[in-house]
Formats: structure tokens, C-alpha cells, sequence
């Protein structure tokens, strides 16, 4: 596993992980007092984080804190007010919104297979109109996205004749083809029945193990602690806390950071 | 796919929000219109088809709006141009005041007209529901023989045009001469009674189709349960299927009163004088031809739009909280 | 306004005598021998109901879309005339298409041929009547039938499309509109199957179209007049129930497997 960020927690000081002098370069994302409101309702009040190459940081939270709204601001599939979000030192506001959206990748909790497409097709698509990719090459690159996820014998399927877990690894398969520098999951997992969770963090897995950058919105807390660099507990708009899993975990420095994992602990064990 | 009329509905349940003039104003207009009209109808009743406004008064603006209009366009001098702009708007009015002018003299006819048209959409939904819900509960819950007539009723009168249907009663099978006696004030001609008849026959097929899929919503569930309690079969769907059925149906409805209002239009190819036949009297009087199929749209967007909201009316009235007749279908 | 050029009741010898019709009743034997002024109708029937939808689905996609994707006074513009035309009855606006409208129909006639049908003429202007008054009035319902489709789709779908990178308009058109058009077909089923009855109420302009001919018929045999109606009744029936099925096979055709629909 790759180093891991600063993780003193300390809100304050958003570029600690500058201090560590293991990145000559720009982190691959840099989010600075980022401010998102929908109409009056205030959601995100100024979050500040680095996340750098190979690293997966993964964020909780309760419900309605901001954790879909931060991941959306990051590929701009929703504007925002204030601060600055910087993809490999460049500003996000500044990118073809296109062009962004090839380098980051999205898989979603309600996973949004296109309905009309085979698995294959769904992964070719982007490939084919978005980087102009000829049909077989597309497709010889979806099938090798297919095999990695473990569905190469579905190729053909459409996605209502898929289950729950494989339909998400088709969505993780369509976001890889586009060889992104980074990949956003929403709650990947939330909306799948239990047996079939395991599947989509095996999956996951994989790819943290093989250096791919990712912001991971999830409370499979196994997960965390196995493949996370960092944790970021969000609540009300805010980071609360920040650092390496185990320190949340072990000895939070919050007495909120506490509670929330208490009763998600209790709760995943429950289930 | 409960119905073949079933876009109608939701493209008109907004069309109050959808028209620029806006919600409140189209109420207020709506208001006028049907206070208006139910005054003409009882003084038609009465024997007066004089106009509520004297039409010369309009005519005499519209005149002078144009006088005066012709009078700026032969001005020169500078303000010339100025003066040919202002007597183009000067024309414009002059048009809009003839045209209301135009209406004022007619509306009277086209009210007379209207009146059979309401009575045809109405007597047409009414009866043809009496019809419907039979057709319907045999469709879903009858045996082999009484499904098989039913869905042979239903398509039969649903693939074949209306037109030809009312050419069927009134041509061929010359209904009317069983309804000579039959004609009084309200119902003027026999003509009328064929063109009841055949609403009633084309709209009961139509209904039943709304009746069945609304039916057919209903969870089987519930019938299993009110057996459940002892009630009897038809007990359990007259008292539990039926009452959440039909207002699974409502939508369907709407659509209905919206496609009789429009459609009663063809009974003036069996000589009903209702409001497109008043209208087509009065074209082939003067010539018209703009100013009446104008006012006619006018007369038809009114009716539609009131139906429209009716139904919203109802709906909201008859709503049960969860029992989703809005949405979720 | 006499727009039919065959005249009705012309005796064929030659096909008289190949069809054996003495077992018919006299009144059958009339519609019988009279089948190709009908079929003529029948033809226009099925013509006047092709240019109509054909120009409904051309100018109701786009205002769909408008309602939709659009905004501003075009938008408001497209939802009004929708409205407008939804609420006035098909007679109205073919009458006053006729009658009314300021664009210059060309006048006589053109001669068409349709397999199992023969040739037969079709007169210009009301039937360029019927054709932009049947087709204004079905592009509003399309359109209706278009947005309610294009709103059925999703919006996570428009989101997963964009997030891989696609542009608006890549996304509405490869991953929105196929979606969006095979859930249309149920609605432009019904849309197909109202044009093809409607058409019969191009009768008040004249059009000689079935119901048209069919009148003709009558009114010179006034004993047959219900033979000749349950017939061309049977016609029409025939022709929505093969629409329909046509359009159910579509939908098979094209369904998504083990999707809704
Ligand atoms: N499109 C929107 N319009 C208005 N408000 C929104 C919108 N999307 C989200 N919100 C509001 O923003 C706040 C944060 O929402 P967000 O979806 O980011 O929460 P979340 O942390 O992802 O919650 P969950 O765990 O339930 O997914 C919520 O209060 C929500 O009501
Ligand atoms: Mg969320």
C-alpha cells in the first residue's frame, strides 16, 4: 500500500500533507474551502483535502451531510459557489467539462447501467463516441474492462437480465474503460442485497491494490480499514475528522466521529 | 396503454399553467364565460336571442379605429413614418373590435349550439358509464363466453371511426324514426337521440377499456382479502375493487369528457345543430370563415379547458391519502 | 368541391361475371360490384393516414424535444399551440384548414397505386388540407406522447452518460432518445390508430376517402345503406386491428430484453 496522508485531523491546516515532502508535484486532487449551497439550504460549508496519486480515501457521514454533493462538485455534475477544486494542478472550473469527466471517473449507487445496452455496449459507448475509438478496438478494451470485473461471459446480457452486483461491476467496467486518473464511488454497494455487496468490494479491492486513485463514499467499514489510505468523516458540510483508518477507528479525536462509527459498527453487525 | 385517448389528459391537466395568461386569470376568465353562458342558455329558454351588448357599438369602434387609422396614413410631413406605425396598431384594434363586434352579434347562435354540444357530452358519459362498468367487471372477472362478447364490444366500437358508426344508426338502421315523438325544447330534433345513442354506444367501449385496466390496477390482494372477511365475490368487488378502481379511473375520465366535447362535433354530419353545425349555419350566412372558425376554437378551448379542470377538481375531491391516482401509474 | 373523378355505380361486365354473386343478397351484390370505387377510398384512407402521421412524428419529435430540453418563449410557444390544437375538434381544424388557412393548396388531382387496391386519384388540395390539418393535430399529441417518453428515462441516466464524458447532446441522443422512442410505441400505437379513424372526417371537405365514397354509394342505392356501411365499418376494423398488431410486433421486436418495456 502507498503511504498515507497527514492524518493529525487537523481541519485548519488543509496542506499538511505538503509538509510530508513525499510529493514533489501538484496532489492529484486538491480541494480548497469548497462551498456548495442549494438555493438557502447551505450544504457544503468549506472543505479542504488532498488526495494524492494511488491513494483511496474513503468518506462517511450520516445522511444529508454532503457526501453526494462533494463527489458531484468534483466532476462537476453539479456547480458550486465557492473555493477551488484542482485535478493534477488545474483548475477544474478551467477543464472542458467533458474532458473532465473522461478524467474522472463516477460509479453511483443507483449504478445507471444504460438500459438499452448490452454490458458490452454499455462499456463501448463512451469509448466510441467520447474517444472516437474504432469498434473493434472498443471493444476489445471493454472485453479486457469486462474480464477485470469478472464478467466476461455476461458481455452480451442487457442489464436487466444481470444481478444487482454484476450490474455494478458493469458500471465499475464502463468508468475504468475510460482509463481514468481518478474514480469517484457514490455508495456503490448501499443499494445491492448483502450476499451480493461482497462481490463489488472484491472488485474495489483490486483496484486500490493496483494503485488506482478513488473517493469512496461508503459505510462497509471492512472495506475502510482493509483499503483505505484515509478517512474523512463529514457531518453538517464539514469535515470533522481526518486520518488513517485505524486512528478513526482506535481513538477518534471527536466525540461525534465516536458515536457515528459506534453505532455504524453496531449496525453493520446487526446486519 | 390503459386507453387509446390516454395522451389528452396529460397534455391538458396543466394546460391552465401551461397558457401564458396564467392560472388566476384564466379562472376568472373561465368564470365569466360559464356565468355567461348559463344566462343565454335561460334567456334562449326564454325566447330572447338578442345580444346582451349591442354589436353596433363595436362595429362603430371598429370604423372609427379605422377612419382614423386611414386618416394618419395620408398625414405627411416628418411624423410620417411615426403616424403609419400607430395607424397599423390603429387597423389591428380596428380588426380586434370587428371581429368582437362579429361575436357579439353571433354568440347567441353558437351558445344555442353549444347547449346541445354539453347535452351530448354529458348524456354520452353518463349513460355510457352505465354501460361501461358491466362491460368492464365482465371483461376482467366473467366467464369465457362473457369475456369473449365484451372484448368483441369493445374492439369492435374502438377500431372502427365514430363518423361511421353514427352513419350506421342514423343512415342505415334509420334510428331516428323510433324517436319522432320524443322531441321537446331541450332535445329539438330526432337527429338528436341517434347522436345520444351513438355517443353512449362509442364511449361505453371506451370507458370500459379506462374501467378494466383501473380494475386490473388493483392488487389481486385486495379481492383476496375482502373474500377473506366472508364477503361474496361480486360483494368484494362491488364494495372493495370497484370504489378503488374507479378512482384509479378518473384520469380516463377526463380524457373521455374531453374527447366527447371535441368529438360531438361529427353529430352535425346527421343534422344536430349543435356548436360546430351553428358555427358552419352561420359561415355559409357571411362568409366569415375566419371570424367564426376563430370564435369557435375560442368556444371549444373554453369548454375543454373548464372540463380539464373539473376533472382536476374531482380527482382531488375523491383522493384517498395513499392511494395514488396521480402518480405512480 | 367534386374531387372524385371515378364515378360510382359503374357496372363492370367483365368482373361481374368472374365473381359468381347470385348467392349474395341483391344489396351485397351492389357493394360487391361497386369494391373498386371503394377500394379507391380505401387507398386514399390508407395514403391520407401515411402523410399525416409522417408529418406528425416530423413536427411533433422536435416540439417534444422542445418541451422537454427547451425553455424560454419557445418553449412556452410550442406547449400553447399544443394546447390549442388538443382542445379543438379534428373537424374544426380540417374546415378551417379548407376554408381558411392562408396556405395556397394546389388544385386537381393525382393518380396513386397501391398493391391489392389498383390505381386511383387523389384530389390535391383537399387532400393537402387533410394531410397538414390530420398531421398539425397528431404532431401535438406526438409531441405529448415524445415528452412523456423522454421524461420517463431516468435522470441518473443522463448523469452516468456524462460522467463518462459525452456531451449534452451525445447523451440525449445515444443513451436518452433510443430509450425514449421504444417506450413511445404503446402511445404512438393509439396515435396511429385515432389519424386512421380521423381520416374519415376529411368527409367534411370532401375528400374522397372511404367514408366519402361510401356515402356517394348509399345515397344513390338507398337500400343498401347499411351493407355498404357494416362494410366499409369492417374495413376500418380490419385496418386498425393489422395497425395494431403491426406495432405490437414492433414493440417485441425491439424490446430490451428483460426490460420493461
Ligand atoms: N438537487 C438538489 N436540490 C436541492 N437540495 C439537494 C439536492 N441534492 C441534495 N440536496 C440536499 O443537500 C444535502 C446533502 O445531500 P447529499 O446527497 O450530498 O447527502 P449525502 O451525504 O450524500 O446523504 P446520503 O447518505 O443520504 O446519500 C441534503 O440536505 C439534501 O437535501
Ligand atoms: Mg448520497
Amino acid at each position: 500500500m502507498s503511504e498515507r496522508t497527514d492524518g493529525r485531523g487537523d481541519v485548519s491546516e488543509p496542506s499538511s500533507t505538503a509538509e510530508d515532502g513525499r510529493s514533489a508535484g501538484d496532489p492529484l486532487l486538491r480541494v480548497e474551502n469548497l462551498q456548495k449551497s442549494y438555493g438557502d439550504e447551505t450544504v457544503l460549508r468549506g472543505i479542504d483535502f488532498d488526495l494524492d496519486r494511488r491513494d483511496v480515501e474513503v468518506i462517511i457521514g450520516p445522511s444529508g451531510s454532503g457526501k453526494s454533493t462533494m463527489l458531484r462538485c468534483v466532476n462537476r455534475l453539479t456547480e458550486f459557489q465557492g473555493g477551488t477544486i484542482s485535478l493534477d494542478g488545474e483548475s477544474v472550473m478551467a477543464m472542458n467539462e467533458n474532458e473532465l469527466r473522461r478524467r474522472v471517473g463516477m460509479v453511483f449507487q443507483d449504478i445507471n447501467l444504460f438500459a438499452h445496452l448490452t454490458a458490452l455496449e454499455n462499456v463501448t459507448l463512451g469509448l466510441r463516441k467520447v474517444l472516437d475509438m474504432s469498434k473493434g478496438d472498443a471493444e476489445d478494451k471493454a472485453m479486457s474492462q469486462l474480464e477485470r470485473v469478472g464478467l466476461a461471459p455476461q458481455a452480451a446480457s442487457y442489464p436487466a437480465e444481470l444481478s444487482g452486483g454484476q450490474k455494478q461491476r458493469v458500471g465499475i467496467a464502463r468508468a475504468l474503460a475510460m482509463d481514468p486518473e481518478l474514480l469517484l464511488f457514490d455508495e456503490p454497494t448501499s443499494a445491492l442485497d448483502p450476499e451480493l455487496v461482497g462481490e463489488v468490494l472484491e472488485v474495489m479491492r483490486d483496484l486500490a491494490d493496483g494503485g488506482m486513485t478513488m473517493l469512496v463514499v461508503t459505510h462497509e467499514m471492512g472495506f475502510a480499514r482493509r483499503a483505505a489510505s484515509s478517512l474523512m468523516f463529514l457531518d453538517e458540510g464539514k469535515i470533522v475528522e481526518r486520518g488513517p483508518p485505524e486512528q478513526l477507528f482506535d481513538s477518534p479525536e471527536r466525540d461525534r466521529t465516536r458515536e457515528f462509527l459506534a453505532r455504524l459498527t453496531t449496525i453493520s453487525e446487526e446486519a | 396503454m390503459s386507453g387509446e385517448r390516454s395522451t389528452a389528459r396529460q397534455a391538458l391537466s396543466n394546460a391552465g399553467r401551461q397558457l401564458p395568461a396564467g392560472r388566476s386569470l384564466g379562472l376568472a376568465v373561465g368564470a365569466l364565460f360559464w356565468c355567461w353562458l348559463v344566462v343565454r342558455w335561460v334567456a334562449i329558454w326564454l325566447g330572447s336571442k338578442e345580444p346582451f351588448f349591442p354589436a353596433t357599438f363595436f362595429e362603430g369602434l371598429a370604423t372609427g379605429f379605422r377612419n382614423d387609422g386611414l386618416v394618419m396614413q395620408q398625414t405627411g410631413g416628418a411624423l410620417a413614418p411615426v403616424l403609419d406605425f400607430v395607424a397599423g396598431v390603429w387597423f389591428l384594434f380596428s380588426d380586434l373590435a370587428g371581429f368582437v363586434a362579429f361575436g357579439v352579434e353571433y354568440l347567441p347562435e353558437l351558445a344555442e349550439g353549444a347547449w346541445l354540444t354539453v347535452v351530448l357530452t354529458v348524456t354520452g358519459i353518463l349513460f355510457g358509464l352505465v354501460i361501461a362498468v358491466p362491460l368492464s367487471v365482465a371483461r376482467v372477472y366473467g366467464g369465457p363466453v362473457t369475456r369473449g362478447l365484451s372484448l368483441g364490444y369493445i374492439e369492435l366500437l374502438r377500431g372502427t371511426p365514430l363518423l361511421a358508426q353514427l352513419f350506421v344508426l342514423y343512415f342505415g338502421l334509420n334510428l331516428s324514426q323510433y324517436f319522432r315523438g320524443f322531441t321537446f325544447g331541450v332535445l329539438p330534433s330526432a337527429a338528436v337521440w341517434v347522436a345520444i345513442v351513438g355517443f353512449t354506444v362509442n364511449s361505453a367501449a371506451y370507458q370500459a377499456e379506462y374501467i378494466r385496466a383501473a380494475l386490473e390496477s388493483v392488487e389481486s390482494g385486495q379481492l383476496t382479502a375482502a373474500r377473506a372477511i366472508g364477503l361474496s365475490r361480486t360483494e368484494g368487488i362491488r364494495h372493495v375493487v370497484l370504489p378503488q378502481g374507479l378512482r384509479y379511473a378518473i384520469p380516463g375520465w377526463t380524457n373521455e369528457l374531453i374527447y366527447l366535447i371535441k368529438y360531438s362535433s361529427l353529430a352535425a354530419f346527421i343534422t344536430v345543430v349543435e356548436l360546430f353545425e351553428s358555427g358552419r349555419i352561420i359561415a355559409s350566412d357571411t362568409f366569415a370563415y375566419l371570424n367564426i372558425y376563430g370564435m369557435l376554437a375560442l368556444f371549444y378551448l373554453a369548454l375543454v379547458l373548464s372540463a380539464t379542470l373539473f376533472m382536476g377538481w374531482v380527482e382531488n375531491r375523491v383522493a384517498i391519502p395513499g392511494l395514488g391516482v396521480r402518480d405512480g401509474r | 368541391m367534386v374531387l372524385s373523378s371515378a364515378s360510382p355505380l359503374v357496372f363492370d361486365p367483365i368482373a361481374a361475371q368472374a365473381l359468381p354473386l347470385e348467392w349474395l343478397p341483391p344489396d351485397w351484390q351492389f357493394v360487391v360490384r361497386n369494391w373498386d370505387y371503394l377500394a379507391g377510398g380505401l387507398g386514399v384512407t390508407i395514403v391520407l393516414t401515411a402523410t399525416s402521421i409522417l408529418l406528425g412524428f416530423l413536427a411533433g419529435f422536435p416540439m417534444g424535444a422542445i418541451e422537454v430540453y427547451g425553455s424560454g418563449p419557445l418553449k412556452r410557444l410550442v406547449s400553447t399551440v399544443g394546447v390549442v390544437l388538443r382542445a379543438i375538434p379534428i373537424v374544426v381544424i380540417l374546415v378551417f384548414m379548407f376554408f381558411v388557412a392562408p396556405i395556397p393548396f394546389p388544385s386537381g388531382e393525382f393518380g396513386m397505386w397501391l398493391p391489392g387496391i389498383g390505381s386511383f386519384d387523389i384530389g390535391l388540395s383537399a387532400f393537402a388540407a387533410a394531410t397538414v390539418g390530420l398531421g398539425l393535430r397528431s404532431a401535438a399529441y406526438q409531441a405529448q406522447i415524445f415528452r412523456g417518453a423522454l421524461q420517463s428515462v431516468s435522470g441518473g441516466q443522463m448523469e452516468a452518460a456524462r460522467s463518462v464524458g459525452m456531451s449534452k447532446l451525445q447523451a440525449i441522443r445515444h443513451v436518452i432518445m433510443p430509450q425514449a422512442l421504444r417506450r413511445s410505441i404503446p402511445g404512438f400505437q393509439n396515435e396511429f390508430t385515432i389519424v386512421l379513424k380521423d381520416t374519415s372526417v376529411a368527409f367534411a371537405i370532401g375528400l374522397a376517402e372511404l367514408l366519402k365514397r361510401s356515402y356517394d354509394l348509399f345515397v344513390e342505392s338507398t337500400t343498401a345503406v347499411l351493407e355498404v356501411i357494416l362494410f366499409i365499418s369492417i374495413l376500418y376494423f380490419i385496418m386498425t386491428f393489422v395497425t395494431n398488431r403491426t406495432l405490437d410486433y414492433l414493440g417485441e421486436y425491439y424490446a430490451i430484453p428483460g426490460g420493461e418495456g
